[in-house]
């Protein structure tokens, strides 16, 4: 009876434990399957971590390495570790760090619980820490330095250090690239950053999406052709004094640049040294943006024009007297003298401005020579794949600092500002069948392991293939006839020398310097190469054919040597057999 | 009346008897969710293993890759166009001339030809691959496992 009467007390125990427990699964249920819930608790589960990947890599033509990655540190330290700051800035003294900009580092940052000491640290210099570290670890009195830690990354390393440097650029540490192909590449080589939620649970750790690497390119440039050739450069300044040089080599028949050198050089490893190398106004890379009057090298292009116009012919002869006015102003021969009865050869071998004055003001008129002139491609960027090309002057008539006279001057290239690029594009058309082709240093770039080569582009056919023939063996011959210092035994080549006035912002030219250069081609009946030299201001001499014709004479014997060229003899018997 | 209530009594199980059957059938469940808890115990803890695994993996592909990229610079900076001039000179070798060059005609030689980097196709990496088990349900599990027992051999 006891128990009956107290039995509804265990009843209502039991039911209000079983609503409890009821109560909690319906809220277990309800807290796993709201949405909001879930947001919050992962939002505490995973941790944003972005991933840089690492940049492209450049190579030569040949597969060596011209820019690629290493490992460098960003160092910092633990604040709230409360490490021993006397031990921590011996330790950082001992690995060689600048404790200036340490210390600097520090006090931008007062409160905060984690400072970067340096960043960009070589892995010889954190490895020198680190071993400190170890050393100092477990240190009864407290001074260790376990609050300094360690972030590896990737650093730009140029292995070659200033070779092609004017070409490639390089990269500052914030992972943009400045200059040459470094910065005209910037986008392809840099990839994408890729910013991921990873799972602080580890049951929740996934795969890492694959972060695609930026691209790698192979440049056309030949590293062993480059060397050689900046090694001529720096010699030939040594030797005539000049002031700075340039020298470009280019494949005529497809735009491929085989090599390209400009002084001052930098060593893309220690690229913070830039404005002590390329102290004002100095140009990164002359080849491509510094115009300048080039002088009697361009008389080839004058020359092509009236041949492929048919205002002459190779056979022409004209009188060339001393001088001739053109627009109201006298010009006069290089040496002031008259040259008599000349052929159009014989205007090309002795470089007479009177002749080629001529054949621009009396024979082709402006609208013809102007026309020509453009279809060149003078007056326009060429469109090379470097940062910073500059697109030099071609005043046409109807310009308001046009004047008739230089019609005349600039059949001669004087009046007329090109960079070296430009040049060399131009000449491409008389070297290449007529056919201008468009200069590149990508030679491809490699996406998912397939590489995919740049397709050579002719960017314009100025002159017929007739006329590029004729004026490739006028120019032949009259480097032969002149027996210039060019002339390499065994191989016919196509040249002309340039010596120009340089103008002074003042008005008028300067009488005390020139800017010497040299262009030419060979083989001539199948070019493999175009070389454009041009030196500032030598000092030595002031005649091209006495100081830049023999350069390019090295440089060509260089090339035929690397270029698998043959003497021509032997060529054309192989090819006979 | 008595008699039913007699027969009754003498049918029905001892209470004793009653408690011990409930008390089993608790046991039971309780078995039962017990091995439930162990097992999804188990998968947790080998999800974790497996997870603290792949954390450990992925650091070391990214730290391969950075010895990688060190390696192959390092390699470059031995063979750079400058350490390797020095070397050939200090073995006695000097830039050739053209006068220095003999050219021999070699039927079918086209002359050599810039690099090609492409990956071969078959040492392209492949896809990550997620193994069916960490994706299939229980049922295509067994359905799975079934049918991979009643192939030749026995054994998937």
């Amino acid at each position: 009876m006891k128990r009956l009467t107290h039995a509804w007390r265990y009843l209502t125990s039991a039911a209000i434990l079983a609503t409890l427990g009821i109560a909690i699964l319906v809220q277990i249920v309800r807290i796993q399957g709201s949405p909001e819930v879930a947001s919050v608790i992962d939002q505490g589960n995973y941790v944003w971590k972005d991933f840089y990947p690492p940049r492209g890599e450049i190579y030569d033509r040949n597969g060596n390495l011209l820019a690629g990655n290493k490992t460098v540190y960003e160092v910092g330290l633990d604040m709230t570790a409360k490490p021993d700051m006397q031990t921590v800035m011996l330790a950082l003294q001992m690995s060689g760090f600048d404790l200036n900009e340490v210390n600097y580092r520090i006090s931008q940052v007062p409160n905060a619980q984690y400072v970067v000491l340096d960043d960009f640290v070589s892995a010889e210099k954190a490895d020198q820490l680190m071993a400190l570290q170890k050393v100092a670890h477990g240190d009864p009195t407290g001074k260790n330095l376990d609050a300094i830690y360690f972030k590896a990354h990737y650093g730009r390393s140029y292995p070659e250090n200033d070779l092609a440097s004017n070409l490639l650029g390089f990269v500052t540490e914030d992972n943009h690239g400045y200059m040459g192909v470094e910065e005209k590449y910037d986008n392809i080589l840099a990839g994408i950053p890729v910013r991921i939620a990873v799972p602080a649970d580890p049951r929740r750790a996934t795969e890492y999406p694959t972060i695609p690497p930026g691209q790698t390119i192979i440049l056309t440039i030949d590293r062993e052709i480059q060397a050689s050739v900046e090694n001529i450069l720096d010699q030939a300044l040594k030797n005539t004094g000049a002031i700075s040089g340039t020298i470009i080599v280019m494949d005529p028949t497809t735009g491929e640049i085989l090599a390209m050198s400009s002084t001052p050089r930098l060593n893309l490893n220690d690229y913070q040294s830039i404005k002590t190398v390329f102290p004002g106004e100095t140009p990164f890379n002359r080849a491509i943006s510094q115009a300048y009057e080039p002088g009697s090298v361009s008389k080839i292009l004058t020359m092509a024009s009236a041949l492929d116009s048919g205002v002459v012919k190779q056979d022409t002869i004209t009188f060339v007297p001393e001088s001739i006015v053109v627009g109201g102003f006298k010009i006069y021969n290089w040496d002031g003298g008259a040259w008599g009865y000349q052929d159009m050869t014989g205007c090309l071998a002795n470089s007479l401005n009177v002749c080629l004055a001529w054949i621009s003001d009396k024979e082709m008129g402006s609208a013809s020579f102007y026309s020509y002139m453009q279809r060149f491609g003078l007056g326009h960027a060429t469109g090379i794949d470097l940062a910073g090309e500059a697109s030099g002057r071609l005043k046409l008539p109807g310009d308001s600092d046009w004047t008739p006279v230089e019609l005349g001057t600039n059949a001669f290239g004087q009046g007329v500002s090109v960079t070296p690029i430009q040049m060399v594009m131009a000449a491409s058309a008389l070297a290449n069948n007529g056919q201008m082709v468009y200069p590149h240093v990508l030679y491809a770039q490699i996406q998912d392991g397939k590489q995919s080569n740049t397709k050579t582009q002719i960017v314009g056919t100025p002159i017929s293939a007739t006329t590029a023939h004729t004026i490739s063996d006028m120019l032949a011959n009259a480097l032969e006839t002149e027996s210039s210092t060019a002339l390499v035994p065994g191989y016919r080549i196509a040249g002309k020398t340039g010596t120009a006035q340089i103008p002074l912002p003042s008005g008028g030219y300067d009488q005390n310097n020139v800017n010497t250069s040299f262009i030419g081609w060979g083989p001539v009946d199948d070019p493999r190469f175009l070389v454009y030299i041009w030196l500032e201001k030598p000092q030595t001499n002031k005649a091209a054919s006495v100081v830049v014709a023999p350069i390019f004479k090295q440089v060509v014997e260089k090339l035929v040597v690397l270029l698998n060229i043959p003497p021509d003899a032997i060529r054309l018997q192989m090819i006979g057999r | 009346m008595n008699n039913v209530t007699q027969i009754v009594r003498k049918v029905r199980q001892a209470p004793w008897r009653v408690q011990r059957q409930w008390i089993g059938l608790f046991l039971l469940g309780l078995v039962l969710m017990a091995m439930v808890a162990g097992i999804y115990l188990n998968v947790t803890v080998r999800a974790t293993l497996a997870g603290r695994e792949t954390i450990g993996l992925q650091a070391m592909i990214t730290t391969n890759q950075r010895v990688n990229a060190d390696l192959e610079t390092q390699l470059a900076g031995l063979i750079s166009i400058g350490s390797m001039q020095k070397r050939a000179e200090a073995m006695g070798f000097q830039p050739a001339d053209p006068t220095n060059i003999t050219f021999v005609a070699v039927p079918g030689y086209t002359g050599h030809s810039a690099v090609d980097l492409s990956i071969p196709s078959g040492n392209q990496p492949e896809a990550p691959i997620i193994l069916p088990q960490y994706t299939e349900s229980w049922f295509d599990y067994f359905l799975n496992q079934q049918a991979s027992s009643n192939l030749p051999g026995g054994q998937p």
